[in-house]
């Protein structure tokens, strides 16, 4: 039954691979134009090893950026979630973090965050922060309100409350705000290692892409670009697995799986 | 289980408005003995449910008074207990924990409360269903695990807003028999609020019939039929002649 | 259920499976012990290229060391504010062209240059050999011009030129469009485009701006002026390691150009290698093997400033006392 799944979008692929590669072929496109599935195959088998270590630095501050992002974003979203005045006060301005450019602000988290690494992360996180706090909060005010009065009734402490009955009803809405930000880190990311260099002494992904686009090796642009969506898939997958876990027994979404 | 005397309610010219300025209650008053099964009858948006809500301590009137007669809060029994109209189970928690969660909130350790739980849900029947999730119960099983969850405080007030209304009406019916036996077992005081005038009848003792918004009471009746009833009853005339009167009563109120 | 949960755990095993990569031990560059020495940063504004050999060979044939330098170099990408970092403290030392030095001046960041790799620009503009365009003037007379907006350069050429003849589209950042287009112009670096569009079968003819009249130094070595006046001695010695560094690497650049090669894995042998024959009479020339290599002129920073002012790019020129220091007081006490 598990192949009977796979089959329909793995047969889909062999068919747009093919058609890619004999378009490619027949028409005579340049390899720095559009390289043909086998040339990013190629690319992918000779330059594996970079690649795989480029993959695994983005991979760390993704990471890094993402456990941000889900601490930070869920700490906020319970506490705004905490009072009105507070959430009118500060909401507006975490959607800002949403529409910033990550693009001119990069350099300047350089400055204020230190190069490398640090710069790196902040970006992945700034990127992704706030569909986790958007979940959060969603999911914190969606409570039944029948069962708040059902709590206040039987004389529930503030603590109780939060513990009992708010996050867990939070759950589903804050683990599709992680959902959605696990793909983002990986963009925040290479944005970041675009504008700002190299996380640790070795390059990422993004300099690779950068560096490849440069030296119009399509080719490898087009196996790092594939390397990159890799990775942002695992982490999703990642995340989507967390949400299966915890949400398994009672979650109509995680139930219909 | 020991039986557990009812507390006697007492509203004095209660008045309650919501927010955006419709008045639900406009001084109403009302005595409910200690033990009793009343049920508030009235057409849809009436405010009965407003009542209870005051009665229950969850809002509170712009004038007028709410008295519950001992309202203490001793350490595992709340004297209030709330049932609403969709069971509104803890989808996380299984049944069992469900049943076990206002002496959780009380305060009792797990070994204590689970055992109350257990207790209740032998009561409604569902012994069997302790383990399983609300999610993979039935609707009447459901709403007969927040009945367990009421009991499991022993509670001196049972307030009930249109409990049954969303069930089937074999589950309602049963279920119906189920609340009364619990009520004749325990001796709480019950107040039952249902737009279904034959329900009314058939389970209180006393019927209080209530005009359109703002709330005013427009007939208070005793039910006069036996205090044994069983699903027999339905069918005899005195049963007919009361629901007639609720009726009439209902129509005159402007409903 | 099952199927869900089991390639929710194949991407989670993906995922870590492109984490181990980075787990292994990373080779520490440099071999040695670094107790005792001075930790020192030094940023570059580009990924590591030809045009920072000199600084990976100080490195690699230990003339660092040699000054009682622990140099750490922080290889950057495509917008670091290289500036601002030494302005603000995160980097000791950084690389800047000159306009951007005067620049930053005027707004506030205390910076000096204190080496020039680049005593020629190598900035150009390149066209397709085939257009036959022979001087900058025919380049500008129609087709299309991509170049980034903003760039004094460029500021200067319409100055000089005008563009209402040609179409200005944005530079795209690499020579993607200059292999495919006709009558297409577009900004480039002599070590880097290109050698790419020749590589890929188009011969491009290029037109140094240097040759137009603005020629500002490049690939200074910039510092805080705080750090040169409370502690000359650390500048000084970093000269030293720099100007040693460069002269090996020019003589040789075989074995820092491995380094770079493998910090930047995308740039293949042979282009380092054009690259670095390419880049070699801008950065010695007359003046350096009169004054050292690196030296600078006072004049021609002066020249600077007042192109620059005149293009309006700044109001008016810094004092240029505030940030040169005579070569003589570079070299030594």
């Amino acid at each position: 039954m598990r192949a009977a799944w796979a089959l329909p979008p793995l047969g889909a692929l062999c068919v747009i691979l093919a058609i890619w590669e004999a378009l490619v072929r027949m028409l005579a496109v340049p390899l720095y134009l559009l390289p043909p599935p086998s040339a990013i195959a190629l690319a992918g088998f000779h330059d594996a090893r970079t690649l795989a270590v480029s993959a695994g630095i983005t991979a760390m501050s993704a990471l890094i950026g993402f456990f941000l992002s889900a601490l930070f974003g869920v700490v906020l979203g319970i506490t705004l979630s905490a009072s009105l005045v507070l959430e009118r006060a500060f909401y507006p301005y975490t959607v800002f973090l949403q529409t910033v450019p990550i693009v001119a602000i990069a350099p300047l988290l350089v400055v204020w965050f230190g190069p490398g690494l640090k710069a790196v992360c902040v970006s992945a996180f700034i990127v992704s922060v706030f569909p986790v706090i958007a979940g959060t909060l969603a999911g914190m005010k969606s409570v039944d309100p029948a069962l708040v009065d059902l709590f206040r009734l039987y004389g529930a402490t503030r603590r109780h409350k939060l513990l009992l009955l708010q996050i867990p009803s939070a759950l589903p809405s804050l683990f599709t705000g992680l959902r959605v930000a696990s793909g983002l880190a990986v963009i925040g990311t290479l944005v970041g290692e675009f504008v700002a260099g190299f996380a640790e002494g070795s390059p990422g992904l993004g300099i690779t892409i950068l560096v490849a686009y440069k030296q119009l090796r399509t080719d490898l642009l087009f196996a790092a670009v594939l390397g990159s969506a890799v990775l942002g898939l695992s982490l999703f997958g990642a995340v989507n697995a967390a949400g299966h876990f915890l949400l398994r027994n009672w979650h109509p979404s995680e139930q219909n799986a | 289980m020991a039986a557990q005397a009812g507390v006697s309610v007492g509203v004095r010219g209660v008045l309650r408005t919501f927010p955006d300025g419709t008045q639900a209650i406009a001084s109403l008053d009302l005595d409910i003995a200690a033990g009793a099964f009343v049920a508030l009858v009235g057409p849809s948006g009436c405010g009965k449910s407003t009542l209870l809500r005051l009665i229950a301590g969850l809002d509170t009137p712009q004038a007028g008074s709410v008295s519950v007669q001992a309202r203490d809060r001793l350490s595992d029994r709340s004297p209030v207990a709330y049932v609403f109209q969709d069971a509104h189970l803890l989808p996380w928690h299984d049944v069992l924990d469900n049943v076990a969660l206002p002496l959780r909130l009380g305060g009792l350790d797990a070994g204590a409360r689970r055992a109350r739980a257990r207790e209740a849900l032998s009561r409604v029947g569902l012994s069997d269903v302790a383990g399983k999730r609300p999610a993979a119960l039935s609707g009447g099983m459901r709403m007969r695990v927040s009945l367990a969850r009421a009991l499991v405080t022993r509670p001196r007030l049972l307030l009930l807003d249109e409990p049954f209304g969303a069930l089937d009406e074999l589950t309602r019916l049963r279920l119906d028999d189920e609340l009364r036996a619990l009520w004749r077992a325990f001796g709480m005081t019950v107040l039952f609020v249902t737009h279904a005038i034959s329900e009314a009848a058939y389970l209180a003792e006393r019927v209080i019939v209530f005009s359109p918004r703002p709330a005013r009471v427009v007939l208070d009746a005793t039910v006069d039929l036996p205090a044994e009833r069983g699903p027999a009853i339905r069918t005899e005339p005195g049963f007919a002649r009361t629901v007639q009167r609720l009726h009439a009563a209902l129509e005159l109120g402007g409903a | 259920m099952k199927t869900r949960s089991s390639h929710a755990a194949l991407f989670a095993c993906l995922l870590v499976a492109c984490l181990l990569p980075a787990c292994k031990k990373r080779e520490s560059p440099g071999a040695g012990d670094t107790v005792g020495l001075r930790p020192v940063k030094l940023a570059l504004n580009w990924v590591p290229e030809n045009e920072f050999g000199g600084y990976y060979e100080a490195r690699e044939k230990g003339y660092f060391r040699a000054e009682g330098l622990d140099t750490t170099i922080q290889a950057g990408g495509a917008g670091v504010p290289v500036v601002q970092m030494v302005a603000s403290g995160q980097a000791d030392f950084g690389i800047a062209g000159a306009d951007e030095v005067i620049l930053a001046r005027l707004r506030g960041a205390d910076v000096v240059p204190i080496w020039a790799t680049f005593q020629t620009a190598p900035t150009a503009i390149m066209t397709p050999a085939a257009r036959g365009a022979n001087t900058l003037a025919d380049v500008f007379s129609g087709g299309t011009l991509a170049v980034e907006p903003g760039l004094v350069y460029v500021a200067f050429l319409k100055k000089k030129y005008g563009f209402d003849k040609v179409k200005v589209v944005p530079y795209d950042g690499g020579v993607a469009r200059f292999v495919v287009e006709k009558d297409y112009a577009q900004q480039c670096y002599v070590t880097t485009e290109p050698i790419v569009a020749r590589r890929r079968g188009v011969e491009p003819k290029i037109f140094p701006i240097a040759a137009e009249g603005f020629d500002p130094y490049s690939g200074l070595v910039i510092v805080q002026r705080a750090t040169w006046q409370k502690d000359p001695a650390l500048v000084r010695s970093f000269l030293r390691a720099v100007r040693r560094g460069w002269r090996s690497y020019l003589d040789n650049p075989t074995a820092a150009d491995a380094v770079m090669g493998k910090l930047n894995p995308a740039m293949d042998a042979q282009t380092f290698a054009e690259a670095g024959v390419i880049q070699r009479p801008l950065i010695e020339t007359d003046a350096t093997k009169a004054g050292g290599l690196g030296v600078m002129d006072k004049a021609r920073w002066e020249t600077l400033a007042a192109q620059l002012v005149e293009l309006g790019t700044i109001e008016k020129a810094p004092p240029i006392d505030d940030y040169w220091i005579p070569p003589a007081s570079l070299a030594g006490p």
